[in-house]
């Protein structure tokens, strides 16, 4: 028997696309939450154009991105602009504990289901609206999405760090943070909300989470200690005497020497070469002067070594230090491995293939891959039917009428 | 049905220093549980002492145990207690708040709650039902349990440096960020535990790997590997298929705004709004397929245009004829910006020591959560309620603890 997933008999409709929602509903999913993602024709989850792509090439349900994103869900299609698509929804959203929903503000509204009308239909409706400004405030309406977010969060100003060149432009951190910190975000607080239902009852919630917000979030401290120095908020090149970022021969390490026991495994490691080894620089506050003075031999020094030589002695001699590891090296890499972080999923258009895991190792509740992320339109019947109770001849109407749209998996 | 905060009732002994512990911890009371953090004044929270980065002026600058800024921002609605775990009464003292308690948070160096006999398992038999979160750079298990990390060494291990940079630059790391982001999926994993437990009456341990929780955020990427044994590399702000998406400079210095054009309407709206409505019809970037495939000579038109400009100027324009673009914000703009004003989500908070600021509130607005920003607390405020009314010691006993130096 599966053991019990932590969120087991909780019902969650998800009406999202990209990033945002649908992580939020795979987070959920993965712990046993029944979620059921209505995608919309022709195409469905735009994230199903995106790669990677086995061989490059694009194929709707070979989407790397939408497949990660979407494990454990069931899916259906709906077209929401006939009145028979848009009455399945309004049945599946009256039975859910929880809709995800990552349109703007007035994409449910525009489908008679606003906040108040949800409400009214389903009073206990727990409505998470993740929106890149949230639905409140002058730019409650305005366009936004993963770059522009992440930006008008705050944390793009502050990358690349040690930039070389200001005239450069600050950008975005690799992938789709925006995306997945929103989600993320939004996935406390729904656990939260339905935690609070089933302590003490009470009625539904609006949960609403700003993109911006959810990047702000993450550069809060930055933001609070502005008022002490202005430093606090830079890509500047440099920044002594935290060292931050070596060259090695074949890579790069990070390392952070904030103690000063750190810094002397550090100087032992490099073999206490003799620019180093004057006890002044045994204090945080002579480094802070002075690190670029030896910064050229302590360059030289990192580009004669390898970068996992360095990254395990370093380790051993207890300062912080890792390699920069490509995905390759993250796929291979022996801690993930000896700690079972990877998941094999067997997904039946694009094969098979080991996924990230979770960072979480939960004895009594562990997460899973309940199932691979769903084909379009692949549990159309089943939902319908089985969840929803339309009968096999209502469902045969709705699919030829085009409502319940290409019910591939019938 | 009338709702409060969702976790109103639940009791949280923190043990968290830095950020990715503290900041979990903090969610958690946004949700409305009763968190205690524990520190001793011989082992405080370093945050409580420094600004963001330790960047030091030549004559030591040392903050007051109570007015770090970046331990406001991450230990607000928390009670504080001083508890000396070096002597067995202090140890006896906690496994008493345990007793009462229904979870434990720590992020302290692997290995460390064991040995102050306050492990798992040590825990366990006084409270059954006990959640317990271990939060460390790399695991609680494997070869590498023992490595000591920070932000930016989980996000270099986990996979994310390698992707973020220039595409002729080298890797860049983030900052602190890792560290929130890691908070914020521990406090998911806490709460699932609580689900876990309401069901069934099982409590139980979490082990949570911060280089994990890095690899989480960026699976699509490796899924790249296992598809096609390959690495993506670096982009900086652009997408795979959008064009123009990226971040131009504007005037004055270092000004800068984003921009991302997704559709052929956004485009013409943008070459308008530039004074090239031609560039709508121009054979380059008639469809998103062209833009990208042009992308570099977009960019050169967009720059050119924004190099005059205004920041703000441009993206109201923009804004307004429903294209994405936003300045890219530094600490300041955040502060004066109407929009997170108008919504609250920089919240006014007294401080006894440092008077009023202004800190990023709750990531969230969720009706019927009735939690009011607190000041994050100060070293030992909170001993009195904890100690007398929670535990019931007596003024007698309490006042014997603190001249033992057991409470500091």
């Amino acid at each position: 028997m599966a053991a019990r997933g932590a969120f087991d008999g909780v019902k969650i409709v998800e009406y999202a696309t990209m990033v945002s929602g649908p992580y939020c509903g795979k987070l959920l999913a993965d712990m046993g939450a029944d979620v059921i993602k209505v995608e919309e024709p022709p195409s469905g989850d735009p994230a199903r154009q995106r790669g990677p792509f086995p061989g490059d090439e694009p194929h709707p349900e070979r989407s790397g991105l939408f497949l990660y994103l979407n494990t454990s869900k069931r899916g259906i299609t709906l077209n929401l602009d006939r009145p028979d698509g848009l009455e399945a929804f309004r049945r599946l959203v009256a039975w859910a504990d929880v809709l995800i929903d990552n349109h703007p503000p007035e994409g449910l509204e525009s489908l008679g289901l606003g906040w108040d009308e949800l409400r009214r239909q389903n009073p206990s409706l727990i409505l998470a609206s993740l929106t890149p400004y949230g639905r409140t405030g002058p730019r409650a309406r305005a366009k936004g999405g993963e770059l522009t977010s992440f930006h008008a969060g705050g944390l793009g100003n502050l990358l690349p760090t040690r930039s070389e060149d200001m005239s450069r432009p600050p950008i975005k951190a690799g992938g789709y943070p925006t995306g997945y910190s929103t989600g993320l975000t939004a996935a406390v607080a729904i656990a939260g909300a339905l935690y609070g239902r089933r302590a003490s009852g009470g009625g539904g919630r609006l949960i609403d989470v700003s993109e911006q917000e959810a990047i702000l979030a993450l550069v809060r401290t930055n933001v609070a200690s502005t008022i002490y120095h202005r430093t606090a908020w830079s890509r500047v090149p440099e920044r002594p005497p935290a060292l931050g970022r070596l060259e090695c021969k074949d890579g790069y390490v990070v390392a952070l020497l904030i103690e000063d026991r750190h810094w002397r495994a550090f100087v032992d490691l490099m073999g206490n070469p003799e620019w180093a080894s004057g006890p002044e620089w045994g204090t945080l506050f002579y480094r802070a002067g002075h690190l670029m003075e030896i910064a050229d031999h302590i360059a030289e020094w990192a580009a004669q070594q390898s970068k996992e030589d360095v990254h395990h002695r370093g380790a051993a001699k207890g300062f912080a230090i890792g390699s920069v590891y490509s995905a390759e090296e993250v796929m291979n890499y022996r801690q993930h491995l000896a700690r079972d972080y990877f998941v094999e999923v067997d997904h039946p258009e694009a094969g098979k293939a080991r996924y990230a895991g979770w960072p979480y190792k939960m004895r009594a509740s562990p997460p899973a891959v309940q199932r691979p992320a769903p084909l379009l339109g692949q549990h159309n019947r089943e939902v319908l039917e089985d969840v929803l109770g339309f009968s096999a001849d209502e469902f045969a109407d709705l699919c030829r009428k085009g409502a319940a749209w290409k019910a591939g998996g019938q | 049905m009338t709702n409060a905060a969702p976790l109103r009732g639940v009791r949280v002994l923190d043990f968290t220093w830095v950020w990715a512990g503290p900041y979990a911890t903090m969610l958690l009371a946004l949700l409305g549980a009763e968190v205690i953090k524990i520190e001793s004044r011989g082992r405080m929270d370093i945050m409580r002492r420094m600004i963001v980065w330790p960047l030091f002026s030549p004559v030591p600058q040392e903050i007051p145990p109570n007015q770090g800024m970046s331990f406001g921002a991450i230990n607000m609605n928390k009670l504080g207690v001083t508890i000396n775990l070096e002597q067995p009464l202090g140890v006896d003292l906690v496994k008493r708040l345990v007793g009462v308690s229904d979870v434990v948070f720590e992020n302290m160096r692997p290995g460390a709650m064991e040995r102050s006999g306050l492990g798992y398992e040590e825990l366990r038999r006084v409270n059954p039902k006990l959640i317990m979160l271990s939060s460390s750079a790399r695991g609680a298990t494997g070869p590498e349990s023992h490595y000591a990390g920070y932000a930016t060494v989980h996000h270099a291990v986990g996979g994310a440096s390698y992707i973020t940079g220039y595409p002729d630059g080298p890797p860049s790391t983030t900052f602190g960020d890792v560290d929130l982001v890691n908070a914020t999926a521990a406090a998911f994993a806490v709460i699932a535990a609580l689900h876990h437990r309401a069901a069934t009456g099982e409590g139980q341990f979490i082990d949570y790997s911060q280089c994990e929780g890095v690899s989480s955020l960026i699976g699509d990427v490796l899924l790249d590997y296992e598809m096609n044994g390959r690495s993506p590399g670096r982009h900086a702000n652009a997408d795979e298929l959008m064009a123009p998406h990226n971040v131009y400079q504007c005037w004055g210095v270092d000004r800068w705004v984003a921009i991302a054009v997704e559709t052929d309407e956004e485009f013409a709206a943008l070459a308008r709004v530039m004074g090239r409505p031609e560039l709508a019809a121009d054979t380059r970037f008639v469809d998103a397929a062209s833009r990208k495939r042009n992308e570099a000579e977009i960019d050169e038109i967009v720059s050119a245009w924004t190099r005059a400009r205004d920041r703000d100027f441009i993206a109201n324009m923009l804004v307004q004829e429903g294209i994405a673009a936003a300045p890219s914000r530094d600490a300041d703009d955040l502060f004066h910006d109407p929009h997170l004003s108008a919504r609250g989500a920089l919240v006014e908070v007294d401080h006894p020591e440092v008077g009023v600021r202004r800190f990023a509130g709750a990531p969230w607005i969720m009706s019927g959560c009735d939690v009011e920003a607190v000041h994050a607390p100060l070293l030992g405020e909170h001993i009195d309620y904890v100690f007398r009314q929670l535990l019931g010691i007596s003024e007698e006993e309490l006042d014997g603890l603190q001249r033992d130096g057991v409470v500091q």
